[in-house]
């Protein structure tokens, strides 16, 4: 039985490394890479303390459920958008993806 | 023997992580996400969730990675291969002081604030019948919307991604 | 002996060996119904398949290697290790030999949750049906990553219409169980099979068992789905550039899936292990295993193949009503009251 303190260490170590993704790649599809880190360091933020709560809070795992679901529904249209924005673009740079018009 | 499979997951979930960020190709890194991701579902059989844990397995790396692979593809092929500089200047140098001070702060708050850790049922399992009930009971709406909204994504993303073929012979970029 | 300190002597470990390897479990994991089962069903298989298609065709089928050519499946096993792995120079030969490796594990990975008597199953899960459907939904991006891999137009076209296919088809297959799981109220596999006692599922669940099946042909990319290795036209699909041993990896993956498929065909639909009891439980789920493969392979010499795009919409549209239509007709035999049958 792991302490709590744990899993949430490896969900904030998780945090971090989606941060630095965020922060510094240039690639839009690295970017959502690290934003899907994000969430799943999240998730298990939540099943962590549904689960070592006494009681355990059944609500926990339910957001989860969700937050699996939507994260993928946000995944599909942040492809989409990374695949128009190619297509009108030629680059997936978001550097230089830096204008609103065109 | 939990002690070692959480070590294992754990290693296999943050080293997984750093390499889909860190690797030269994308598609590396897709397949270093889809291995951070069966990591995540493996903590979640730790913490007793395991159907959480397959729902992840089949959303997650059957779906949303085959999307990121398939969509890699299509990115690459239109136009060569996309060569990343990264530049491990400034940019990179920032990234990693910022992520490293968030990720301390956090774990720095939950190991101050709560040293004790709470006291929970062993080997506890996530009572199925349940999970159903709640979500169908107490989250209806949450669950009618999440339906609405991957209707919305699938007709989003379908419209978003067509290819106006009529348009081509115009000669005019869009 | 001297003890180092703290780890145990050479005596202990022997006996620890031999404990492990005389555990029930241990025995399970790697005769049967694991390791050993599962190889030597899915090399049966390569020869059931060659001698079925062939009788389908008016020939004869493997002969000559041992009697009936049943050591076929050895030879060719024997045959394709020795062979040199050639790949294209531009293909990415660590990713191409992953993949293949992990074809096999895919494929071989749900069979622990699959049971093959009362009680013998190597891992009696809860949730034994969400994760067998979890695994086969990894199979679609290893074999794009094959495709994709090999650098070749064909392979990369043979493991897109893969993707395409099975992506299409698995949310029929996994519709048409959910009238399996509503009479029933568990996931467990080996509940399942006892709760066919008195009728097998095959019979009310007549629609759900026409989708799971049609479904489970389009997952094994067989005719009338074959279009992915449509062998006329994509030369072996995205298998194309493998060979040698991972050549035989992907094929052995593929045949692999086949005795799975079946053996999840049998669990679900047509009672599993139960039988009369003259004969022990795991040769009765053996046979009906073997049955519904050789209706699949003789299934493979009757139809003509289905077109890619009337195939793929099959799958979104009729496959899926067909497979609400029988979550309606479960709905209906619960009201009616009926679902006492089928309570363990």
């Amino acid at each position: 039985m792991e302490p709590l303190s744990s899993y949430l260490i490896v969900s904030s170590a998780l945090l971090g490394i989606g941060i630095y993704g965020l922060v510094s790649k240039r690639n839009a599809i690295r970017l959502l890479f690290s934003v899907e880190l994000i969430v799943n360091a999240a998730n298990i933020n939540f099943v962590a303390f549904a689960r070592y709560s006494n009681p355990p809070i059944l609500s926990g795992w339910d957001i989860v459920f969700y937050s699996v679901a939507a994260a993928a529904m946000e995944a599909t249209v942040g492809l989409a958008l990374i695949l128009v924005a190619f297509r009108l673009n030629g680059t997936i740079d978001v550097r230089r993806l830096n204008r609103l018009r065109g | 023997m939990p002690d070692i499979a959480f070590l294992a997951l754990s290693g296999l979930v943050i080293a997984s992580a750093i390499f889909a960020l860190e690797a030269k190709e994308l598609i590396y890194g897709a397949v270093g996400l889809a291995f951070s991701l069966i990591g995540v579902a493996g903590l979640f059989v730790l913490l007793g969730a395991e159907y959480l844990a397959m729902f992840q397995v089949a959303v997650y790396v059957g779906a949303v990675v085959v999307l990121i692979l398939f969509t890699i593809m299509l990115v690459q092929r239109e136009s060569g291969r996309i060569v990343e500089e990264e530049e491990p200047g400034r940019l990179g140098r920032a990234g990693v002081l910022v992520a490293g001070l968030v990720a301390l702060a956090v774990a720095g708050a939950v190991i101050i604030l709560a040293p004790v850790s709470p006291e929970a049922p062993e080997s506890y399992r996530v009572p199925l019948r349940e999970l159903g009930v709640s979500l169908a009971s107490s989250y209806a709406v949450a669950l009618v919307i999440l339906g609405l909204l991957i209707g919305a994504t699938v007709l989003g993303g379908l419209t978003l991604a067509k290819i106006d073929r009529e348009e081509k012979p115009s000669g005019t970029a869009q | 002996m001297k003890r180092l300190q703290g780890l145990p002597t050479f005596q202990e470990l022997v006996s620890l060996a031999v404990r492990i390897i005389t555990s029930r479990t241990f025995l399970e994991i790697v005769v049967f119904p694991g390791l050993l089962n599962i190889l030597l069903s899915a090399a049966l298989l390569t020869w059931l398949e060659r001698k079925v298609i062939a009788r389908v065709q008016l020939r004869i089928g493997p002969l000559y290697a041992g009697m009936w050519g049943i050591l076929q499946p050895i030879a060719d096993g024997v045959k394709l290790m020795f062979k040199e792995m050639i790949f294209p120079e531009l293909a990415d030969a660590k990713l191409l030999m992953l993949c293949a490796l992990s074809l096999m594990l895919i494929a071989a990975a749900p069979v622990v949750a699959i049971p093959f008597g009362d009680g013998l199953v190597i891992a009696n899960m809860d949730i034994g049906l969400i994760y067998v459907f979890a695994v086969i939904s990894l199979f679609p991006s290893v074999i794009l990553l094959i495709g994709w891999g090999s650098n070749s137009k064909f392979s990369f076209l043979g493991g897109l219409r893969s993707l395409f296919q099975q992506v299409s088809y698995e949310i029929p297959m996994w519709l048409s169980v959910l009238g399996i799981v509503m009479l029933t109220g568990t996931l467990n596999l080996s509940q399942i099979v006892k709760a066919q006692q008195n009728v097998w599922f095959a019979l009310p669940q007549v629609l759900g068992f026409v989708v799971f099946f049609t479904a489970v042909l389009a997952e094994l990319e067989r005719i009338p789905f074959d279009l992915p290795e449509a062998e006329t036209e994509l030369v072996m699909g995205w298998m194309t550039e493998l060979s040698g041993v991972a050549f035989m990896l992907g094929f052995l993956a593929m045949y692999t899936k086949l005795y799975l498929m079946s053996a999840l065909i049998t669990t679900l639909f047509l009672g599993g292990w139960l039988g009369p009891f003259t004969v022990p439980q795991p040769v009765w789920f053996v046979l009906k295993t073997f049955v519904v493969a050789s209706i699949i392979v003789i299934i493979r010499g009757s139809f003509p193949r289905v077109r890619v795009d009337l195939l793929l919409k099959a799958g979104w549209t009729r496959l899926l009503l067909l497979a609400l239509a029988n979550i309606f007709v479960t709905v209906v035999l619960i009201l009616l009251g009926l679902d006492w049958v089928w309570r363990v």
